[in-house]
């Protein structure tokens, strides 16, 4: 429940910084989390994976690095700006 | 079609630890001191607090915010014996309290005439030892009915408690609990603990924990 708890936050941050593109442009989510953070490795991954499955989400990746400490970042979003390539 | 990073590195806890910021502002403007209760289900937090308001609400100001997963029995519980207003949340589901819950809470307690605030916490040993609530500090309650070795199996929530209280003392003839074995593991994890030792259910059981609950509101809690 806890991991859900940090999901739920990781998701409402994102949704935050993505700004007009939207959270359906989000393509993957990378978390940084610690080895001392409290925080169950598999179960957060597939706490994410079920809220980023479901709108205002369009099946974001999440990706989990893992650190040394206590960590537990939101390190970076790609996002689909909807540009065509240069 | 382009993808760009955005680069983020925040903290997941950032938005928590700004609103538990705001918390404890607005209880140190009001000179208020607050703990945060914590323990496995079952280790006595209602009855200690049951017992703390009847036998301190009439020398003490004591407001309390409980939480729980689901029903209101503990605010319930602890009404019966105070005529201040109990703050109950009810999480639905999350396994501890969040900095959010505990302002929302706080906002309908007169912090003017109060003088000690307890955060009875969601019986859990591990989620909240991760969520700042604004307090002063983390207080666990340990029973003689639990294994001696609780601090070195949840050592986040005994590294970041100011006190442990150790409860059910009364039953230390009917359970094999080895007191000092609990206390020498805890010390361990955190030498700066300081012990307290309780039965809230025999007369005199009740006074080391008084005179910490006292100490607190005459001189704060150490930082």
């Amino acid at each position: 429940m806890h991991e859900l708890s940090v999901a739920l936050e990781v998701c409402r941050m994102t949704e935050a910084r993505v700004g007009a593109a939207g959270p359906g442009a989000v393509r993957e989510v990378g978390l940084e989390v610690g080895d001392d953070a409290g925080v169950e490795i598999g179960n957060l991954q597939f706490c994410l994976e079920a809220l980023l499955a479901e709108p205002p989400f369009a099946g974001a990746r999440p990706v989990i690095l893992r650190r040394a400490g206590d960590v537990l970042r939101l390190a970076y979003l790609e996002v689909d700006d909807g540009c065509p390539n240069d | 079609m382009a993808v760009r990073t955005i680069d983020v590195r925040e903290r997941v806890m950032a938005k928590n630890d700004e609103i538990a910021g705001q918390v404890r502002a607005r209880l140190q403007a009001a000179q208020v001191p607050a703990l945060n209760l914590v323990s496995s289900p079952g280790a006595g937090k209602t009855q200690l607090l049951e017992r703390t308001l009847a036998d301190l609400g009439s020398e003490l100001a004591l407001a309390v915010v409980t939480g729980d997963v689901q029903t209101q029995n503990d605010a319930d519980r602890l009404a019966r014996h105070t005529d201040r207003l109990v703050q109950a949340v009810v999480t639905h589901g999350a396994c501890h309290l969040d900095a959010r819950q505990v302002l929302t809470a706080i906002e309908a307690i007169d912090l003017a005439a109060t003088d000690l605030l307890f955060i009875e916490n969601v019986g859990n040993l591990v989620c909240p030892a991760n969520w700042d609530l604004g307090e002063d500090a983390k207080v666990v309650l340990f029973s003689v009915t639990e294994g001696e070795d609780k601090p070195v199996k949840y050592p986040t929530m005994f590294e970041r408690a100011r006190a442990v209280v150790l409860t059910k003392l009364d039953l230390l003839p009917y359970v094999p609990f080895q007191v000092d074995r609990a206390v020498a593991f805890a010390l361990q994890v955190n030498p700066n603990l300081e012990i307290v030792r309780t039965s809230a259910l025999t007369p005199d059981g009740m006074a080391s924990w008084y005179g910490f609950v006292r100490s607190l509101v005459r001189v704060g809690v150490p930082r």
